[in-house]
């Protein structure tokens, strides 16, 4: 039995990578192809680092603030905006491929319908990677100062490509279930109260009433303070430790899980 | 050609009625642009609650007494692009050209044109001095100070809609117009509208020092927490109001260009 | 045997659809539809906009779920078997839904890897069809600078890449001048010489008369005629006899007319008659026209046509349907 069925599930694997490469090259390609959607989903993260930080330049000198640099409690939110806007960005092209018929020829393949989501997911992640490569440098050269080393940057890597795949995930569900642009008005509002009722601005400790209660429990919280764990000053309860990084990681697990589900399921259901 | 001034009212009026009908009567326009100031009040509301007692800020009861002249500032700078990208709409149906090829004052068409988006922000401006009362931000200058922020709400709208149409007959395009958004979210982060200049350092300082949004929005701040003074007076209506003379002039060198153009 | 599946076949009819139903809310798109295309057909679906022509179409090409019914493609079941009936059919859909940013080249290039073509087998067999239909030398640049006919020629590379079995074609000439129509009809009818099953749907008599071995008449969602173009017209029988009177003696005229044949429902302000024993008898109803005292202002005897079928069956005429709307 095994001997029979082997070869074909190699042959499927193989051809579930080919068609994920072939749908990231397609995304990668458009990089150069669409620069007027690229420029953007670059720009404003870097605008958000800047006037974070410029404009919010003393809120580090609140006691207990785990940073007195606000470049380096900002870069990491201005990376996370553009990644967490990014994903959902992949919404944005899957609509732009239902309204022009494009993604029925996609269906009509009999590719896995996983792949239809890896693929330009994958794409994304790449995009991801540039963005939050030339921001670092960008924030790098105003003052953001690592103080938790290789590790510390490779955190901030993952919580963008992580927060990046939720966003993916949930914009295509949506851009699966609503089919046209009403889809892309709910996947910005969505993020946007999202990113902004969490620690985006101040780290839990400095704030107070509502806003606490429900930042305590958004899980963009705790993936921020993933983002952050490289950043904030040495001996900060949120630097570099499993405890500061552990709640993050679960939460990019879970609700990425999560997401990606409603996309693979949304997608089925573009049948009905 | 000249008019009699009764015939350019009458003109002036039934052209600020339609404008004004217009923006109202789009409710998916105008409410992101007092929501979304009101979202970012209550976010700071609780984020910098503890950062009114840093060096350089005033004296004030709340983060939120702090940032109202900010609030209301941001979103009249906001609806005043909802009330010039009308405009462009108008330039790209050819209604606008109509308007001009009829014998009204060109003054009044433009001026009825922005009486909508202006009139829009006098409203937001209350709006948001009466959603915040109830949280305790009372404006200490009184009356005076209620009708003074409310003033300037009208002025800045109207000096924004006045550049926003320069860009609008420039271009015909309502996408130039929305592209300009960015612009002003730009200018009212390098100022004084969310902190203090005084907390601010470097680069970053000077320039909030340069822009003209500090001092307006200081203007409305003075007038919330210390009281009636001629400088908040000055400032909260005099830079908005000479603003709006520079880009009335320009927009109406605009519309003659425009004119010339036919 | 070109057919690739895991699961064995069932039928030999490359087409099967029993009893299929779509509803969409309380429209009922396609509304019971029965239909058999048989191994090497043309088959054309004939009908108006919205008769339900691309909603079968989504059934039976896996991107729609039927509300009740089955239907087998090459053998297959659309709603089980997906997959296999995916890699045996191929799909050029309406407006030619293709990627404006990317070149000709590298859309053969995707649907040949979603479709699982060895990569080494990839480039000739896109080089191949691109020089079939014409476009080697527009093979690297953007779809989006293509012109339409080159578009629907693109389009049919691409859903030839994995030699399908079937070819589905969703109005394939819509919007295209006459001579690219031409040039695609030349094609389709190559591609059908070679062995593919091909299934058509169109609102142009002309194409489902050119092109189609046997056709389908399809009017709000049910299928109303069916067989091959030249026993379809013979059915209609009498042609039919239109004349135009003035609007006051339009009554007395269509009882007249009404002792020689069937009305038939004919454009506005003309009045039409199925005339029983044929053309000998028109200078009969001159005769009796002249009796009444009916003056006619133009008169004319029309041989059956696909449209005559399409108003005998339907009440209403295809023919200029997209310029007056009113007519259905």
């Amino acid at each position: 039995m095994t001997t029979t069925v082997q070869p074909s599930t190699d042959a499927l694997i193989s051809s579930t990578q080919r068609t994920i490469g072939i749908l990231a090259k397609r995304s990668i390609r458009n990089i150069r192809r669409l620069p007027s959607a690229f420029f953007p989903a670059l720009a404003m993260p870097i605008f958000n680092m800047i006037v974070f930080a410029g404009t919010f330049f003393a809120v580090t000198k609140i006691p207990g603030f785990p940073t007195d640099r606000s470049i380096n409690w900002y870069m990491p939110l201005g990376i996370m905006m553009g990644a967490a806007f990014g994903g959902v960005g992949l919404g944005f092209t899957a609509i732009r491929d239902i309204e022009t018929g494009f993604y029925d020829r996609l269906r009509m393949t009999p590719t896995s319908r996983l792949s239809l989501v890896l693929g330009p997911l994958t794409g994304t992640l790449v995009r991801i990677v540039m963005m939050t490569t030339i921001v670092i440098v960008l924030g790098v050269a105003l003052g953001a100062r690592f103080t938790g080393g290789v590790l510390g940057v490779l955190c901030l890597y993952i919580a963008a490509l992580g927060l990046a795949t939720i966003g993916a995930g949930w914009g295509l569900g949506l851009a699966f279930r609503f089919q046209d642009m009403r889809g892309a008005a709910v996947m910005q509002l969505s993020i946007f109260l999202v990113m902004f009722l969490s620690s985006a601005q101040v780290p839990l400790n400095v704030m107070t009433g509502w806003l606490h209660t429900v930042a305590r429990v958004n899980p963009a919280t705790n993936i921020l303070r993933l983002a952050r764990v490289g950043l904030v000053d040495v001996g900060n309860p949120d630097h570099l430790s499993w405890n500061a990084v552990w709640g993050g990681l679960v939460a990019i697990g879970v609700m990425a899980g999560l997401t990606l589900t409603f996309a693979v399921r949304s997608l089925h259901r573009l049948n009905d | 050609m000249r008019r009699r001034p009764a015939e350019t009212a009458r003109h002036l009026v039934a052209l600020s009625r339609r404008s004004t009908l217009a923006i109202f009567r789009q409710p998916a326009l105008v409410g992101p642009s007092l929501i979304f100031p009101l979202f970012f009040a209550a976010l700071g509301s609780s984020a910098f609650s503890r950062a009114i007692s840093l060096p350089g800020f005033p004296q004030v009861d709340s983060y939120l007494q702090f940032t109202l002249a900010g609030t209301v500032t941001q979103g009249v700078l906001f609806g005043s692009v909802t009330g010039a990208a009308a405009l462009a709409t108008d330039i790209q149906d050819g209604f606008f050209d109509r308007l001009l090829a009829a014998p009204a004052s060109r003054t009044a068409i433009l001026f009825g044109r922005l009486a909508g988006s202006s009139l829009f922000g006098a409203m937001q401006a209350l709006v948001f001095l009466l959603v915040l009362l109830p949280f305790g931000v009372v404006v200490q200058a009184g009356l005076l100070g209620y009708v003074s922020i409310v003033v300037a709400g009208f002025l800045t709208a109207f000096a924004v809609g006045a550049l926003m149409s320069v860009v609008a007959l420039k271009t015909g395009s309502a996408e130039a117009v929305q592209g300009t958004f960015p612009v002003l979210f730009i200018l009212l982060f390098l100022s004084s509208a969310f902190f203090p200049r005084e907390t601010m350092s470097g680069v970053y300082r000077r320039i909030a020092d340069a822009n003209p949004i500090s001092y307006m929005v200081e203007g409305q701040r003075w007038l919330t927490i210390d009281g009636v003074s001629l400088t908040a007076m000055l400032q909260t209506l005099a830079i908005p109001a000479g603003i709006a003379v520079l880009t009335t002039a320009l927009a109406l060198r605009q519309l003659s260009a425009r004119l010339r153009a036919r | 045997m070109r057919c690739i599946g895991k699961t064995e076949r069932v039928n030999n009819a490359p087409i099967v659809a029993e009893q299929l139903v779509r509803h969409f809310g309380e429209v009922k798109a396609v509304d019971g539809i029965n239909l058999t295309v048989n191994q090497g057909e043309i088959f054309g679906f004939l009908g108006p906009n919205g008769a339900g022509k691309s909603t079968a179409v989504r059934m039976l090409t896996t991107l729609l779920r039927p509300t009740s019914g089955t239907a087998r493609v090459a053998g297959f079941d659309v709603v089980k078997q997906a997959d296999d009936v995916r890699r045996n059919i191929g799909v050029a859909l309406q407006d030619a839904a293709i990627d404006p940013l990317m070149t000709g080249f590298e859309l053969l290039e995707l649907q040949a890897v979603l479709y699982g073509i060895p990569a080494n087998k990839m480039k000739q067999r896109a080089d191949d069809l691109l020089e079939r239909v014409g476009l080697t030398a527009a093979a690297d640049r953007r779809v989006g600078t293509y012109s339409g006919g080159m578009r629907r020629r693109l389009d049919l590379a691409l859903s030839l890449i994995h030699q399908p079995v079937v070819l589905f074609l969703d109005e394939p000439t819509t919007g295209l001048d006459p001579m690219s129509r031409l040039t695609l009809w030349e094609e389709v009818r190559r591609l059908n010489r070679e062995g593919t099953t091909v299934m058509l749907t169109t609102q142009y008599l002309e194409e489902a008369d050119q092109l189609a071995d046997r056709i389908a008449i399809i009017d709000h969602g049910r299928i109303v005629r069916e067989g091959k173009p030249a026993d379809l017209k013979r059915t209609v029988g009498d042609p039919t006899l239109l004349i135009n009177v003035s609007r006051a003696q339009t009554d007395s005229a269509k009882t007249v007319l009404a002792r020689f044949g069937e009305l038939r429902p004919t454009a506005e302000g003309t009045l039409g008659v199925g005339l029983k024993g044929g053309a000998e008898r028109v200078a009969e109803v001159v005769r009796a026209l002249d009796e009444a005292k009916i003056v006619v202002e133009h008169l004319e005897l029309s041989q059956p046509s696909l449209d005559d079928v399409f108003a005998e069956a339907t009440g209403h005429r295809l023919e200029g349907a997209e310029n007056a709307p009113q007519a259905g």
